[in-house]
């Protein structure tokens, strides 16, 4: 790992002559009174006080909605055709690490045994440059999920603000390659650390207490009554796996008129009714309690048993966002209390 | 098909949708009268414009057309007796709803054309496709180039209401306690403070014993309709539901009462003196002109009337709705499609609507797909379209949907454009009279609808 220190002023002049070079650039942008990743044409239009997006960085990996397949009707035969997948040199600045961490959790399931290139072709021609947290906001809890408003997990370069400037971790050989687009901008990091910074952003966050898995003891615990309590006020609306940075369901629908037509992935959520409904009719997870089950044992249980890895980074979009203030790491919290009382 | 194709040799597309019995023969006694006309438009059948649904209308521009014709019998000639009438209702508000979205109303007609009437059929049709000849082709539904229009109408400053005095809260566990404890409701659906990261807000919570009846609180963070709990299975299980309701809340139950959704003896409202919530900071919107910070329809009455504030101003939307409507409708095109552009298809607004109750939903259906799925410009138009469309003269402007939407798309307007439409024509409000017929299953025979040629 190479380390090195950047000023704020070298950092906008290496951000712009990123741009420069051709690269797209996408950075957290003001939009509509929303804070989103976007492609800028200057260092001047990042997004000034930024802490979090309200979207997650995932749709630059895996859109809302893409067509992965064309077909035309030629002389009565089908006749299909691969769209083309963005294969544009991009730089991402500025990820949270909570953010950054969704990178590889997400490329687990695209880049697994099967390889999604619709994933892969935008994964491989992404760089990740993370921006450290010195700010946690109250939702924020990366900590209890194995991470750390520092941690560099899924960058391929780290700032991390310390005094007036940064230290800038490489992590890659990707991120060396972007630094050395401008070598002279950085200078060498010397006695520079992050320990300060870091311990002094933990010692902010409201909720450092570790959350509990269930990937060995979900069993126990599925048929608990705490599940119906708990989920009652849910209403099944989208809005927390759509602002999450690590989910990735999806659905895929055909759109076509008589000669042609698209078939399309668009991103679902578990969370709707109709996620499991069978064409017979039969649903089998047929109340919001099974549904916001499914939900929490995935985060928290079956992808951990599948890869290895937590699958919520702790950035409490959900939480923030959820129209009835469903808090995610209170959920945890309370089931693991509830079964504790029943010796589960 | 492309724009440029479009422009080469464009002639205009026009679908008409008609009925069968007045207008379908009309226009076929035009053509076995041998009469010369445009032949752009192309008929689809209907039994009764009582059957035309706006959502075929959507569908037609969705699909590319440049101009659309409805037209059946006369009022009072219905084969099926009223069903033009509804239909005439319908078209009332969908037409302004239209002109409110930014579609240019020369690609929209409405028509009664008889059985006898041909040489109208004829002539209507010329007319019609040199209107649209003059619109030009109709926008393809994906976004604007141009810059974004902005609405050069900023909300008014309102500040943050009174928090309601603790004697409310202590009312509303009082009242919990002894309908549990009587067991006249099974659960007392109400709000708690919320814990963790928003701490300070209130959150849902369902009560069902009296022992917990402490958990409950009122303040001015109790923003939630708790109206969209009373169709949930998982509540409704416990029997007769006791719910904490603000006036805006109670219009909703009236409109769920109404639809048949509840019965109003399997509620037991407990009605809150409210003087305004808190959303993003300062007061509603909604609660500036709220005529209902008294409750008007309840079994229990919490807070002092004496206490409300008076009202002393219009809707804070309508100076923003009048903005709108002073631009063109380029402009206005160019500020929705933006905005339904940034729509992720959460449903978020629908799971959060008490009078969003349809299961499956229109959006939920597939055999046909009538709303697109994907949350790309056009799908995003249709289903936007339809969510505001079919809470026309239902929603009572509670403002959850847009204080719910994780991108900020200004539902409200278009909620409040309609619910304005309705009043102004039907002389209706929603959420008042529970046993009032809804606006739009119902007729009147002057109802005024002076754009139908």
């Amino acid at each position: 790992m190479l380390r090195k220190r950047l000023t704020s002023e070298n950092l906008n002049k290496w951000v712009d002559s990123l741009i420069a070079s051709g690269l797209r650039v996408v950075a957290p942008v003001r939009e509509g009174g929303l804070t989103l990743f976007r492609p800028i044409t200057s260092s001047t239009q990042i997004a000034a006080d930024y802490t979090k997006t309200d979207l997650p960085f995932k749709e630059w990996l895996f859109p809302p909605t893409e067509v992965i397949l064309h077909y035309r009707i030629v002389d009565g035969e089908p006749v299909l055709e691969d769209p083309e997948v963005d294969a544009t040199k991009t730089v991402a600045l500025f990820l949270r690490p909570c953010d950054a961490a969704a990178i590889p959790i997400l490329d687990s399931v695209f880049g697994g045994d099967y390889e999604d290139e619709f994933y892969t072709t935008r994964r491989r021609n992404l760089t990740v440059v993370g921006l450290s947290c010195t700010e946690p906001q109250p939702e924020c809890f990366c900590t209890a999920v194995g991470l750390s408003p520092t941690s560099e997990m899924g960058s391929d370069i780290l700032l991390t603000p310390v005094g007036d400037e940064f230290l800038v971790e490489v992590l890659t050989e990707k991120g060396e390659q972007l630094v050395n687009q401008q070598p002279d901008l950085f200078a060498d990091a010397g006695n520079l650390t992050k320990e300060q910074v870091t311990e002094q952003a933990i010692a902010k966050m409201m909720r450092k207490e570790s959350l509990p898995t269930f990937a060995d003891t979900y069993a126990d615990l599925f048929e608990h009554p705490i599940w119906e309590e708990i989920a009652r006020k849910c209403l099944g609306c989208g809005i927390c796996a759509y602002s999450c940075p690590t989910c990735h369901c999806y659905d895929i629908v055909d759109e076509a008129t008589l000669f042609e037509g698209v078939r399309c992935r668009n991103w679902d959520c578990c969370g709707f009714a109709l996620f499991t409904l069978h064409a017979s009719g039969h649903n089998p997870r047929p109340t919001q309690a099974h549904r916001y089950r499914q939900r929490v044992l995935h985060k928290f249980a079956y992808f951990l048993q599948t890869y290895g890895q937590n699958m919520c980074v702790g950035c409490g979009r959900c939480v923030i966002k959820c129209p009835v203030g469903m808090d995610i790491y209170e959920v945890v919290r309370k089931i693991v209390q509830a079964c504790e009382r029943v010796g589960v | 098909m492309t724009n440029e194709v479009k422009e080469r040799n464009w002639e205009p597309k026009i679908v008409a949708f008609v009925c069968n019995w007045c207008t379908y023969v009309g226009a076929d006694a035009a053509g076995t009268s041998r009469m010369q006309y445009a032949p752009n438009v192309r008929i689809i059948r209907f039994p009764c414009t009582g059957r035309i649904d706006p959502l075929f209308i959507i569908r037609a521009f969705q699909h590319g057309v440049d101009g659309v014709i409805v037209s059946g019998c006369h009022p009072g000639d219905c084969h099926y007796v009223s069903g033009n009438l509804l239909a005439r209702r319908r078209w009332i508000v969908f037409r302004k709803f239209m002109d409110f979205l930014g579609l240019d109303l020369r690609r929209l007609h409405f028509a009664w054309v008889s059985a006898t009437e041909g040489a109208k059929w004829a002539q209507l049709v010329n007319e019609i496709v040199e209107e649209v000849r003059q619109a030009g082709p109709a926008p393809t539904w994906a976004m604007p180039t141009d810059g974004a229009t902005k609405i050069e109408a900023p909300l008014p400053e309102i500040g943050l209401p009174p928090s309601p005095p603790p004697e409310l809260t202590l009312q509303i566990r009082e009242l919990a306690r002894q309908l549990l404890g009587t067991g006249e409701v099974g659960v007392v659906v109400g709000y708690e403070k919320a814990t963790g990261a928003r701490e300070g807000a209130a959150t849902p919570t369902f009560v069902n014993k009296p022992e917990d009846a402490d958990r409950l609180i009122f303040n001015e963070h109790c923003v939630h309709n708790l109206a969209v709990y009373l169709t949930n299975p998982l509540v409704k299980k416990f029997g007769k539901v006791g719910i904490v309701a603000k006036g805006c809340d109670i219009r909703s139950i009236v409109g769920l009462i109404q639809e048949n959704q509840i019965k109003r003896e399997d509620v037991s409202i407990i009605g809150v003196v409210c003087n305004g919530v808190v959303v993003n900071g300062r007061l509603a919107d909604k609660c500036v002109a709220c005529p209902v910070k008294v409750p008007h329809i309840y079994d229990h009455l919490v807070g002092d009337p004496s206490s409300v504030q008076a009202t002393t101003s219009g809707h804070p939307l309508d100076a923003q709705i009048a903005y709108l409507e002073s631009l063109s409708p380029e402009e206005r095109w160019n500020y929705w499609m933006p905005q339904f552009a940034r729509c992720i298809r959460c449903y978020a607004c629908r799971a959060v609507c008490p009078l969003c109750y349809c299961q499956p939903c229109i959006a939920e259906k597939h055999r046909p797909q009538w709303i697109p799925t994907s949350p790309h410009p056009q799908g995003n138009l249709a289903w936007n379209i339809v969510r505001a469309w079919h809470l026309a003269g239902r929603c009572v402007g509670c403002g959850e949907c847009t204080r719910v939407c994780p991108v900020g798309i200004r539902l409200d307007l278009l909620n409040r454009k309609l619910a304005i439409e309705v009043e102004r024509a039907f002389d209706y409000r929603p959420g008042f009279d529970p046993s009032a017929p809804t606006p739009l299953s119902t007729h009147r025979p002057d109802d005024k609808a002076d754009f139908i040629r």
